[in-house]
């Protein structure tokens, strides 16, 4: 089960994501456990594989409003960085950034299932 | 009026279109409490919402960048449509560029991404739909200049803005002066409009003691929009009796109908349209003032509307007959045929045969009626006609002229048309007329009259008795036959004043030179009575109902023989 406590510990600003859900704990932790199912990371990975820059913009770019509006931070942050980089199409090494991002996705589920 | 706009609970519908579930589900859960939240995936999703319920929803909170069709695209779509236009969006981004692009567009704001705290979405959702309702209300010209109450369009538009036919604590009033035109008439306009204003602000002061809206709509009468009361009566004979006090006209009857909430199945103008129903039944009543409109006065409404759309078809496919009523002579020592009256019958196609006292009532109000008269005449007249060339027999047969074809300048010419077409004799074709139509124009019915007789037609003064008869009236006008109204026959025996009035309608017909018809003859005793009194022909049961014409034509043969 997530908590406030343990979203904290993952360094989510939880009093933000909490004020925007209007102080409502139920509703913030529901929101947060519909990230391991967010269809867009996957959709990032998928594109970022096959070299598809404009469809990994669109997916770090719908990933980076849903992360914001939790204030999942740390995966705000990276996703953030990544939008912006896919958004001026460097020609980056994408995986290793994607990766971060994906384990900490991984991290926030074993929070979940726990 | 800004109170009432604040005092109302409705939730305006705002429709999210995010491709991501979980700005869907949070911004559902910010809005809900305010609003009433529909959710669309994509662009696509919202245009299809946006084609079904249209203008229902009063904001659109749009993504975009979505699969299918981003928020660019919809907006497109939806600011060139006539309707939608009207909608205002305000776009959800995170992207500095995107939110000009989408202003010049035409969205009204953006809110950006991570969403800010909650209050302020709120406050900006609360922002821009008042702003777009005052924008389209303020285009309405407010208030009506006469009464001071609002004007019907702005009455309208200020309802629909509510949501306001989904409230299931008002009452859709009509409240009317009735018979203002004849106050107009008798008293002049500035008098009758003064009458209205002050009706109007009685109404205004009734409102601001609760929740409600007015405005005026025809001449006379006013639409309120109010808490629902379960009894109407004590306020509108209140509003009576202040008039009576502060105006110089007398006896101003004040009529409301009232439509009380159903189900939001009714349209708002739908509620109105009966609530005008159940005033139009109210008007010129003299025992209540007001009435709910009901399910029974609704299925009756249905029910003429049905026969009055059914009419010329009816005409047409001969669902209308032509009945006789055979009348005699009674003087005699036999009595003898001497002529029939005919009658109208309507065998629906599928309501089955139809008593006359229904449609007769509901098409001389609307006047229909002439069709219906005009129907008669010419069947009758080809009968006689048929009459006269298969047995020689010349049976004049009465026909119904009413009130409305009196003021027709053309009666004579087509009466005169069927005389000649069917080779008649005026007198052949015999006219009746109700003694009601000169209460309503007297100078008219004579002078129809006269123009009638002069081209040779005989006149018989119907229902006679029956209704406000006026002895001047009958000095006034020339008639050749008085039908007594069947109601006299029928109580004759009750007592000694019934029989009087039997008597001083044969009088008064003795005193005129002209014969008595008696209606609704059907006991042995009261044909005796009327011979025995004078009376000269009888009609009635007692001899014959009316008859389809085949059989009249049986018993026709059978009384030459």
């Amino acid at each position: 089960m997530v908590t406030i406590e343990k979203l904290k510990e993952f360094g989510a600003n939880t009093e933000e994501g909490l004020a925007r859900c209007y102080g409502s704990e139920a509703l913030y932790i529901k929101l947060v456990n519909m990230i391991p199912k967010e269809g867009s990371f996957d959709a990032l990975e998928q594109a970022v594989a096959n070299q598809d820059l404009d469809k990994a913009f669109e997916a770090a770019h719908a990933l980076k409003g849903v992360l914001g509006n939790l204030s999942l931070t740390p995966m705000y942050e990276k996703c953030s960085e990544l939008t912006e980089l896919l958004r001026a199409k460097k020609s980056v090494d994408y995986t290793p950034l994607v990766e971060e991002l994906l384990n900490m996705r991984k991290k926030l589920c074993i929070i979940c299932e726990e | 009026m800004e109170n009432f706009l604040d005092a109302s609970r409705h939730k305006r519908r705002v429709l999210v279109v995010d491709d991501e579930m979980i700005n869907r589900e949070l911004l559902g859960a910010i809005l809900e409490n305010d609003y009433e939240v529909t959710k669309a995936e994509n662009g696509q999703q919202a245009w299809e919402l946006l084609n079904s319920e249209g203008t229902a929803f009063s904001l659109i909170l749009l993504d975009l960048l979505m699969p299918v069709m981003d928020g660019f695209e919809l907006m497109k779509l939806c600011f060139a449509d006539e309707t939608l236009k009207s909608i205002p969006v305000i776009v959800m981004t995170s992207e500095k560029s995107a939110e000009v692009k989408s202003i010049r567009m035409g969205a009204a704001d953006f809110i950006a991404k991570p969403y800010d705290m909650p209050d302020v979405i709120l406050a900006r959702c609360q922002r821009i739909i008042e702003f777009n309702e005052d924008k389209t209300i303020i285009r309405y010209t407010e208030k009506d200049t006469l009464t001071g109450l609002y004007t019907k369009q702005y009455f309208d538009e200020y309802l629909r803005r509510l949501k306001a036919d989904i409230d299931s604590e008002m009452d859709a009033v009509e409240i009317r002066i009735d018979r203002f035109h004849l106050i107009k008439e008798l008293f002049g306009r500035e008098e009758a409009h003064c009458l209205l204003r002050e009706t109007a602000a009685l109404i205004r002061r009734d409102l601001t003691a609760s929740r409600g809206i007015a405005c005026r709509t025809e001449d006379n009468s006013l639409l309120v929009y109010c808490e629902h009361r379960n009894d109407y009566e004590p306020l509108i004979t209140g509003f009576q009796e202040e008039l009576a006090q502060s105006s110089e006209i007398r006896g101003v009857n004040l009529r409301a109908g009232i439509h009380k909430y159903e189900d939001d199945s009714i349209s708002l103008e739908n509620r109105f349209e009966r609530a005008k129903a159940a005033c139009d039944r109210v008007c010129g009543q003299y025992e209540t003032c007001t009435a709910f409109y009901s399910s029974e006065l609704h299925r009756r409404s249905m029910y003429h509307q049905k026969l009055i759309g059914d009419m010329q078809d009816a005409i047409d496919n001969h669902d209308f007959m032509v009945y006789y009523q055979p009348k005699y002579q009674i003087q005699g020592d036999k009595p003898v045929l001497t002529s029939a009256e005919a009658l109208i019958r309507w065998k629906h196609k599928e309501l089955g045969m139809l008593s006359p006292g229904v449609f007769i009532p509901l098409f001389e109000e609307n006047g229909l009626i002439r069709l219906i008269d005009q129907f008669v005449w010419r069947e009758a007249a080809a009968q006689v006609q048929r009459w006269k060339e298969q047995y020689n027999i010349s049976l004049p047969v009465s026909v119904n002229v009413s009130r409305i074809d009196i003021f027709d300048p053309e009666l004579v010419q087509k009466l005169s048309a069927l005389l000649t077409k069917y080779q008649l004799e005026p007198h052949e074709l015999m006219l009746e007329i109700t003694e009601s139509a000169y209460a309503d124009n007297a100078d008219a019915l004579i002078a129809a009259v006269e123009a009638l007789r002069d081209r040779g037609f005989r006149i018989e003064m119907d229902d006679f008795g029956s209704g406000y008869s006026s002895l001047n009236m009958l000095t006034s006008i020339p008639i050749d036959v008085l039908k007594m109204d069947m109601k006299f026959v029928r109580n004759m025996f009750r007592d000694e004043k019934s029989m009087g009035l039997v008597r001083l309608v044969l009088d008064i017909a003795a005193f005129l030179e002209v014969p008595v018809v008696a209606e609704g003859v059907e006991e042995q005793r009261q044909l005796d009575k009327l011979k025995q009194m004078g009376c000269e022909i009888v009609q009635g049961y007692y001899f014959s109902p009316p008859l389809p014409a085949d059989k009249m034509e049986a018993l026709l043969r059978q009384n030459a023989v």
